[in-house]
């Protein structure tokens, strides 16, 4: 497609990936290149936005007025928040079906029409948001009934998630067939989970529905009102439900990047599918904490949703927190790349962007984006950070840091794996992760501090300067100025990722690597691991090649892993020995291996988690009495 | 070799989990509960919770209920003391309806929230610490009753953070909590104007004192182009209230002969006439009241001079005029 790629296929479509082991059918991988080439270009719209907005609030420059600027703000809203996650996500499908399953990409046409139908709405939707006009309002992305936006944009909305439910019928029907043909047989891991996000989208999708279709009746008129109340509460199942399906598309590419750029394998089925079926029955509920500080719920009804069955889907986000780092731990200690307590994490390829870009977006995601999730989830606490800049701040530290660094990095594979092009301007494709995941992370906290400690709401052009009253934020600008710096900073390393990939395409040279799992540090290269590490070749093969590794290289290595995997239940830290005398290729149960880098690092998390939350709980306590 | 890109083989179902995510595991169940426990617990020995009831009641309707209020309650230099502990907020493009007030330290209040167009924010900060402060949701169509009382006395600031229009930044009210009400009352007694600055209009013909600029109250003037539109002679004359939903009074200055009457037409919501200045010796009262589209009054004006005159909700957007008799 677009003469970008640079593979060929046999007669049947068909060709084997040299680094992952997949078969990869051209139908699929057509469409996974469409939808991943317009996602980067909703990235570049978006981002172009997002200079403004931030050199608006920033008010030492105060760029725009106020109708311009929601009508910018609502644009990076959209482009960003919707567009570049979505046509990246239906990518992502497709790449977690077809790809993983080494099928066809069934109904091409159907993608096709979904693809069209998806666009049409988009472009629809901006450019109604470009051209609002008074009476009318820009949406933002809430479009809260029944503050008028233009018709148009409502129909927009509609025929984009139209196209989006019809472009997840592909990938159904990809399950469908090969549970129909292999019926015994497993999903993979990331299929599995790439399987409970479209669920969960579609879930999304029609709640979208629900409250768009009347919504638009209600704008030109067929309708006679509308109530706020309804509508907020089934604007939200698509409004973070949405987010939800970044969330799980980006626990997916999880899975799928710390395998194949760092060599982590699965720490424990059972438990990382358990934590996904637990999404599947919970996440959708925490739309609900949208509504903590509503006129229109019981407390009953906030304090049980926000709870939801005792956190369900927080558990899950806590379990992949420690499944993902222990899933690298143990595929790195297998290989003996890196030992005492983090070695295997020191020795991992941290110049390769797709590894430092995961990495980063697993870690900041936790400690930014989900600990602030649950804080401001507590019906409470909700009021202190309910239409600040704080929460803005979470969104930016989930979505900017936590789904489009994930992202990024699977564009890094996208483009040598897909388009099978070499990154050009490597030191720029090095370094910008690391740009712009710092002064991203500067940024969320400017906000979260903007927002709590100073109450800045969210959705103002300026706050140093309100017309018509003395009244002002102004205490805050010293804090407005860190934002601003950064936010420059942080945009300039997103357009070096859009520079970064858009050139790669046009004059990147063909990629042939046989594995971007570096050979083990610590042996030198003369080891067979490339093939036992890759475990490339298919389904089946795997368990060939690993016992070859290890027979040809050290034997002591070999025993004491024997020796650790026989103590069965005896405890992990026999492994221990193994740190002394590292084997080539540790065959020992994963459960057997120690994951004592990841405890540790997750004991940090929680300690992290626990001072903040108190500190938000302390910060309500001086408040006058509510209620 | 178990690959997230691959089946798992045999029973995976069945394989041991690692000891320490086994750990993890009970550690994030414990936490879990702790959140929960917290929450629900905050809701009975807890000081801050966002409860209380909410009524059905229609934006026209709530609109009356506030206007009601306002009536039973006092008058003061520093806002509107309420009759008994209810103390309603009607918010509206642009402005708060019923503040400024003044409250008491010590007593419960009951915070009615509602509004009157679209959805605000209710977002209240104590003057002196900005990180005391908290934020509700206000939609049309539903009053919430909010139990609220203050201990520390000083200046509470109300922003509206519901994106409500483009003016929505400029929504901004307060109210004082003080120790004694009854001495703002008796401070208030003695001080008998308390309406209205009396005018000095007569002389400022032409820039009409600089009215229509950013430098009198309340923002610049949109749509006055410095020149006065010139009805002497005719013995009626119309002046729109928000034209096409456009915060302006049209035309914006208008010279009538003395004896025309002219008539307000409202063509958008939420809007009021509160005069400014007038001549000595006239009594123009305007129309305080907030209206709707289709709602109209007229006044008959004799005494010649300038007439300043604006819309209490959209003032800070430049929704002012001037009626010149001559």
């Amino acid at each position: 497609m677009f003469g970008l790629g640079t593979f060929q296929y046999d007669d049947d479509g068909f060709r084997r990936c040299s680094v992952t082991g997949l078969d990869i059918h051209r139908s699929a991988e057509d469409m996974v290149k469409l939808f991943g080439v317009t996602a980067i270009v909703a990235l570049a719209v978006g981002g172009v936005f997002a200079v403004f907005v931030a050199l608006t609030r920033w008010e030492l420059v105060g760029l725009l007025g106020p109708a311009d600027f929601y009508t910018y703000l609502s644009m990076h809203a959209w482009n960003l928040l919707i567009f570049w996650m979505v046509f990246m996500e239906i990518a992502i499908l497709y790449v977690g079906g077809p790809f993983v399953l080494g099928r066809k990409l069934p109904l091409k046409n159907v993608a096709k029409a979904a693809y069209a139908v998806m666009l049409g709405g988009a472009v629809l939707i901006n450019v109604s948001i470009w051209l609002t006009e008074q009476p009318d309002q820009a949406p933002l992305l809430t479009s809260y009934a029944p503050l008028p936006s233009s018709s148009w944009f409502y129909l927009g909305v509609v025929i984009f998630l139209t196209g989006a439910l019809v472009a997840a019928i592909p990938f159904l029907t990809t399950i469908w067939k090969e549970k129909r043909e292999n019926p015994g047989k497993t999903l993979p891991l990331v299929t599995f989970g790439a399987f409970v996000t479209s669920i969960v989208a579609a879930e999304a999708i029609v709640g979208g529905l629900i409250t768009y279709v009347p919504t638009y009746f209600w704008r030109i008129g067929v309708l006679a009102h509308i109530d706020p109340l309804w509508y907020r509460q089934m604007y939200w199942i698509i409004g973070h439900g949405s987010q939800q399906i970044n969330l799980l598309a980006m626990i997916s590419v999880w899975y799928f990047m710390t395998h194949v750029v760092g060599g982590a394998e699965v720490a424990s089925e059972k438990v990382s599918r358990a934590a996904f079926v637990l999404y599947l029955f919970f996440i959708n509920m925490g739309a609900a904490h949208h509504l903590m500080s509503d006129p229109g719920v019981s407390t009953a009804w906030r304090v049980w949703n926000t709870s939801y069955a005792a956190y369900g889907a927080v558990i899950a986000s806590m379990i992949h927190a420690f499944a993902i780092p222990a899933g690298l731990e143990v595929g790195r200690r297998k290989r003996g790349e890196g030992g005492g307590v983090l070695g295997w994490l020191w020795s991992a390829p941290w110049k390769d962007p797709g590894f430092s870009s995961t990495v980063m977006s697993i870690v900041l995601f936790g400690f930014l984006g989900g600990t602030t999730g649950v804080m401001m989830g507590q019906m409470q606490l909700n009021m202190t950070w309910h239409n600040t800049l704080a929460t803005v701040g979470h969104f930016h530290a989930t979505v900017a840091l936590g789904t489009t660094l994930a992202f990024m990095g699977l564009g890094y594979y996208v483009l040598r794996l897909v388009f099978g092009r070499e990154w050009i301007l490597k030191p720029v494709a090095m370094v910008q992760p690391y740009l712009y995941a710092g002064a991203m992370s500067i940024v969320v906290l400017m906000m979260m501090y903007l927002g709590i400690l100073y109450g800045i709401p969210r959705r103002h052009p300026s706050v140093t300067d309100i017309p018509g009253t003395d009244f002002d934020f102004a205490a805050a600008e010293p804090l407005f100025i860190v934002f601003g710096v950064a936010a420059l900073v942080a945009i300039l390393g997103g357009a070096l990722f859009v520079v970064a990939a858009v050139g790669t395409l046009v004059a990147g040279g063909k990629y042939d690597g046989a594995l971007p799992v570096e050979a083990p540090t610590a042996f030198g290269s003369e080891t067979p691991v490339p093939d036992g590490g890759g475990d490339g070749t298919g389904p089946g093969s795997g368990d060939g090649t690993a016992p070859d590794g290890r027979d040809s290289t050290a034997s002591d290595g070999g025993v004491d892993a024997t020796a650790s995997a026989g103590q069965g239940t005896a405890e992990s830290e026999a492994t221990d020995a193994e740190e002394s005398s590292p084997p080539w290729y540790d065959d020992a149960a994963h459960h057997a291996l120690s994951m004592r880098g990841t405890f540790v690092m997750t004991l940090v998390f929680l300690g992290t988690f626990v001072v903040l939350w108190a500190l938000n709980w302390y910060l309500l306590s001086q408040l006058w009495q509510v209620g | 070799m178990e690959s997230p890109i691959e089946p798992p083989e045999g029973d995976w179902w069945s394989e041991k989990v690692n000891r320490r995510e086994t750990i993890w595991l009970g550690i994030s169940g414990l936490w879990a509960m702790t959140l929960f426990g917290w929450m629900a617990g905050w809701t009975q020995f807890g000081e801050q919770n966002q409860t209380g009831e909410t009524l059905d009641v229609p934006p026209e309707r709530y609109r009356e209920k506030v206007s009601a209020y306002k009536d039973a309650g006092t008058d003061s230099e520093r806002g509107l003391i309420p009759a008994g502990e209810d103390v309603y907020v009607g918010a509206m493009r642009y402005a708060f309806d019923g503040l400024p007030a003044v409250l008491e330290t010590g007593r419960e209040y009951t915070f009615h929230l509602g509004t009157y167009d679209v959805q605000h924010g209710f977002s209240v900060r104590q003057e002196e610490t900005l990180s005391k402060q908290l934020s509700l949701q206000m939609l049309p169509g539903y009053e919430w009753l909010v139990p609220m009382q203050f201990d520390e006395p000083g200046t509470y600031h109300v922003v509206c953070n519901e994106f409500c229009g483009t003016g929505h930044r400029t929504m901004h009210a307060k109210f004082d909590v003080v120790e004694d009400l009854s001495a703002v009352e008796s401070a208030d007694a003695s001080d008998s104007g308390g309406g209205e600055p009396a005018g000095d209009g007569s002389g400022a013909s032409g820039d009409y004192g600089g009215w229509f600029t950013g430098d009198a109250r309340g923002g610049e003037v949109p749509n006055y182009d410095e020149s006065t539109t010139d009805a002497t002679g005719s013995d009626a004359v119309t002046v729109t209230v928000g034209p096409d939903g456009n915060f302006t009074f049209d035309p914006p200055a208008v010279r009538v002969s003395a004896g025309t009457t002219v008539t307000f037409e409202w063509e958008s919501d939420t809007h009021n006439v509160l005069v400014e200045r007038q001549p000595e010796g006239a009594n123009w009262g305007g129309h305080e009241a907030i209206e709707n589209s289709g709602f109209s009054f007229e006044h008959t004006f004799e005494t010649p001079g300038v007439y300043a005159y604006y819309c209490n909700p959209h003032l800070s957007l430049g929704m002012k005029g001037v009626v010149e008799v001559v």
